[in-house]
């Protein structure tokens, strides 16, 4: 009997259990309204459109130097100063007591300048005066000049000690100044000279000058950029290997590419009045499974020599070499084909390869440039196999499960494509880097080849809708989830054969799309 | 709260002279279309199926109600009387406290709300739901009185402290939701607001008053009414949250570069900010769920077998609709008295109801419930009396 009763009572105790409220409810959510073209492209001459079909006109500038590119001034300072071998007295106002010129060199390497024009680029002057009166210091840069004046620097320093001189320092301007380094016979290069010249105060004490007073000058020459130089130009090779990432090639994890045959130039142009070598050493290209494909062609590898350019400041033309690259003589179809998103390119440029044979009569002028341009036209049709694009996304949701939750969801995408290419599109959910779960569109996103012309604007369309239902077991893991995949297997199907063939992008080519996500909902209060 | 309550009638036992205890429990929740199935489960836990709420759709009209009103509360009638001379006008007044605690909350909604709610956006592509009205309120208390009750007419009157422990009032006054059926756009039109109470902050006062009044005449079956009226009165509750909403937003499908671009907590706040959502912190005084009872009383020792009974009670809310009933009495045996009838209003529509009063010696046990048959909801009442 006691028994009975405990029984009842732990019975009416677990009847008064209460479990959560719950009901389920059905939303759906507008996701994404998007029209994908290649319209975006047409303004910056990538895509042009060419009797109703799509050319890819890749003319890009790979390549361009200028002269700051070419001679780089590092910030060099040069300094002068006066020191008596002995004491005088009885210095009188108004005493001249230095007059000195003094040659600086220019450390530019190999480079031999005799002649420049600053585009920018200033001079910060720095001036001590330890005497016990005014001094007039008078800096002169005898080559250095402007308007054919020279550059002159004058200034009254006031009074000061062997303990704490007066310090003056102010900056200048040199744009436009003009600069001759080849000396005071004018037969050297980087030469710099200066000129210093002290005098007292003409209405000051009568002082003495002692031995261990330093009257000194410095000019720091800062961020110097040239428009003009003149001299020899050195012959040291700029020896460059460039790596670059071609957006979205890296995505493709599977399937092949075919495209029709092409072509494709490199323009070198010099500017510069020197000789120059350019040499592509090696051009590969390494795609998403690790395959590494070389461009071959003879313009690959052997060094190419450019003529000076002729001509003067209004006269100037470039020298020009002109490369081109085909089917017939590189391998350039395949190498597009490997889709390799890893571009290496090893080159070389020289001046001067055959050293300063115009006898230090090199000239680059401000517009003077060194370009290299690589133009290609690729009719934009291909043949695409199961190419498979692939790309992870990280995924940071998390829902509580003992609260209102999405128990089920569904991906609905409403599809138009003007596109050649039919599309399957997969999802992986993974975990720690392992795949948890695969969720398959239900149906294929169609080509445009399966569908009709457009009369409104004359294109070839198909519409499709494509449904991805997300079932229960992954928002039940949904919190242990870390990465979600998304994998998209495009074909240029026939729809007659089946097989994938040679399908051309239609001019005005877009996919439309229409994304919205039902949900199913556990309402917990 | 249960422990006052046995000391009441511990100290009920003991003291002599004429003194009595009341002790009421009710519970009542009700509405106009929503079926039973629903409030059960936010009550006693379990899921909702759809055909419940589909029922429950089918019923509802375009504006509806659903309440839930419960408590208890002690009267002790003590044995001591005013200390006046036999004179005057309230020397036969007794002593009289009561402790007790209410909940109330009433919900006014629209078909479309509860649509809404319940099925989800999905159902509805293309339709325009109008989501007003919408009145939320619901109101926690527990009160202590005193006062003074008059053992030969049973009238009495109390003044309550009153501590509201919770508080919540919410209304739309203008909503409507579209979702287009072809592009999934979603169209959100809102102006409301709502004030949600700290809990165990609120103070207030409130009068309980019971009058009974009736014929003059000496004879055995008279009439006598009761006036009623309970929880008259106000609270202040120094701190609560406001929120308010007023304006228009429009969810509809972006570029993949917007998606790229945002995060899902500032669509979140892009959405409050579209809909002008405001939040403070401020005090406001609120009035308590008064209610008002006017009623024939059953006259207990009857000479007829069969006697009638009605009456009307309003509650100071405007979810609850006024509450009438009508019914009749009768005398079964000397210890059992019972009375069927039916009742509108309130939160629901018309049911029926029915009690029966139990008698032993000088104790008495009322059961009664306004939800018998017809019902969308339940309804109990527990009255207990002891006089010594």
């Amino acid at each position: 009997m006691r028994l009975l009763k405990l029984f009842i009572i732990v019975l009416l105790l677990a009847s008064c259990k209460k479990e959560g409220t719950q009901w389920q409810t059905q939303w759906l959510l507008p996701l994404v309204n998007d029209t994908l073209s290649l319209a975006n492209y047409y303004n910056d001459s990538t895509l042009i459109q060419n009797a109703g079909q799509i050319e890819v006109n890749l003319t890009r500038q790979v390549l361009d130097l200028g002269l700051a590119d070419l001679i780089k001034i590092p910030d060099t300072t040069i300094s002068q100063s006066f020191q008596s071998n002995f004491t005088v007295n009885n210095v009188t106002p108004g005493f001249e007591f230095v007059n000195a010129t003094k040659t600086h060199n220019l450390d530019l390497s190999d480079i031999q300048l005799k002649k420049v024009r600053i585009q920018n680029g200033q001079i910060l002057l720095k001036i001590k005066n330890p005497l016990n009166t005014a001094v007039l210091f008078k800096i002169e840069l005898p080559g250095v000049s402007l308007n054919n004046q020279p550059f002159v620097y004058t200034y009254t320093l006031a009074p000061g000690t062997i303990q704490q001189p007066t310090i003056n320092t102010e900056t200048i301007s040199l744009a436009g100044y003009e600069i001759d380094l080849s000396g005071a016979q004018s037969l050297e290069y980087n030469k710099l000279q200066s000129k210093l010249t002290l005098q007292t105060d003409p209405n000051g004490p009568t002082v003495s000058l002692f031995n261990n007073q330093i009257f000194e000058f410095e000019a720091l020459f800062k961020e110097i950029h040239l428009d003009y130089a003149k001299g020899y130009f050195g012959s040291q090779a700029m020896i460059a290997n460039k790596q670059f990432t071609l957006p979205f090639m890296d995505k493709i994890v599977g399937g092949s590419l075919a495209l029709p045959p092409m072509q494709m130039s490199i323009e070198i142009s010099n500017g510069f009045k020197m000789a120059l070598r350019a040499q592509i050493e090696q051009l590969t290209n390494t795609n998403a499974q690790g395959v590494s494909y070389s461009l071959s062609a003879p313009s690959i590898g052997p060094s190419m020599y450019l003529a000076p350019a002729i001509g003067t400041w209004n006269t100037l033309q470039p020298s020009t070499m002109l490369l081109t690259f085909d089917g017939n003589n590189s391998n350039l179809q395949n190498y597009v084909e490997n889709l390799g998103a890893q571009q290496d390119i090893h080159y070389q440029i020289q001046p001067n390869p055959w050293g300063n044979t115009s006898a230090g009569n090199d000239e680059a002028f401000a517009h003077s440039r060194l370009k290299v341009k690589v133009n290609a036209q690729i009719p934009l049709a291909l043949n695409a196999d199961g190419l498979t694009l692939q790309d992870t996304f990280d995924l940071n949701i998390t829902q509580d499960l003992n609260k209102s939750h999405v128990n089920a969801a569904k991906l609905i995408i409403d599809a138009t494509n003007a596109f050649p290419l039919a599309s399957d599109l997969v999802l992986y959910f993974l975990k720690n880097g392992q795949v948890w779960h695969t969720v398959i569109a239900d149906a294929q996103l169609a080509s445009a080849a399966l569908g009709q012309i457009d009369p409104t604007d004359g294109l070839l369309k198909k519409k499709s809708t494509v449904q991805i239902s997300l079932p229960q077991s992954v928002f039940i893991d949904l919190n242990d989830l870390d990465q979600v995949v998304v994998s998209a297997a495009f074909s240029t199907t026939d729809p007659n054969s089946g097989l994938a063939i040679d399908q051309a992008i239609q001019a005005g080519a877009f996919l439309a799309l229409q994304m919205k996500l039902q949900l199913q909902t556990q309402i917990k209060p | 709260m249960y422990r006052i309550f046995f000391i009441f009638l511990f100290v009920g036992n003991v003291l002599l002279g004429q003194q009595s205890i009341d002790l009421q429990l009710m519970g009542h929740y009700n509405s106009t279309g929503i079926v039973r199935q629903i409030p059960d489960a936010f009550f006693y836990g379990g899921t909702i199926d759809s055909a419940a709420i589909d029922k429950s759709y089918e019923s509802l009209k375009q504006r509806n109600n659903f309440g839930l009103l419960m408590g208890g509360y002690v009267i002790w009638k003590s044995p001591w009387k005013l200390p006046l001379a036999k004179d005057k006008l309230l020397a036969e007044y007794q002593w009289t406290f009561s402790i007790g605690a209410q909940q109330y909350t009433g919900l006014h909604f629209s078909k479309d709300a509860f649509g809404l709610l319940f099925k989800g956006g999905l159902p509805y592509l293309g339709d325009t739901l109008q989501l007003n009205p919408l009145l939320l309120e619901s109101t926690s208390f527990s009160k202590v009185g005193i006062g003074l009750s008059n053992p030969s007419t049973a009238s009495s009157i109390l003044l309550n402290f009153v501590q509201v422990q919770n508080h919540f009032a919410a209304r739309l006054n203008q909503a409507t939701w579209f979702q287009d059926d072809q592009t999934a756009q979603i169209s959100l039109d809102l102006d409301g607001t709502s004030n949600l109470g700290s809990p165990s902050l609120g103070f207030g006062l409130a009068l309980d008053i019971d009058y009974r009044f009736g014929t003059d005449t000496e004879e055995v079956d008279e009439q006598e009414f009761q006036l009623l009226v309970q929880n008259l009165g106000a609270a202040y509750i120094p701190s609560h949250q406001s929120y308010a909403l007023n304006g228009t937003m429009q969810l509809s499908a972006m570029p993949i570069s917007w998606w790229q671009n945002k995060k899902l907590d500032e669509l979140g706040q892009q959405i409050l900010d579209s809909l002008g959502f405001e939040k403070k912190v401020q005090s406001s005084w609120i009035l308590m769920p008064a209610s008002i009872l006017l009623a024939k009383r059953i006259n207990e020792e009857p000479i007829k077998k069969i006697q009638a009974y009605y009456g009307a009670q309003m509650l100071l809310r405007q979810s609850y609709t006024p509450f009438v009933y009508a019914g009749a009495h009768i005398k079964a045996k000397q210890f059992w008295q019972t009375g069927v009838g039916l009742a509108y209003g309130g939160f629901g529509g018309l049911r029926a109801q029915a009690y029966s009063i139990l008698k032993f010696n000088n104790k008495q046990l009322i059961l009664r419930s306004d939800n018998i048959t017809l019902h969308n909801g339940a309804s109990l009442l527990i009255q207990f009396r002891c006089e010594f």
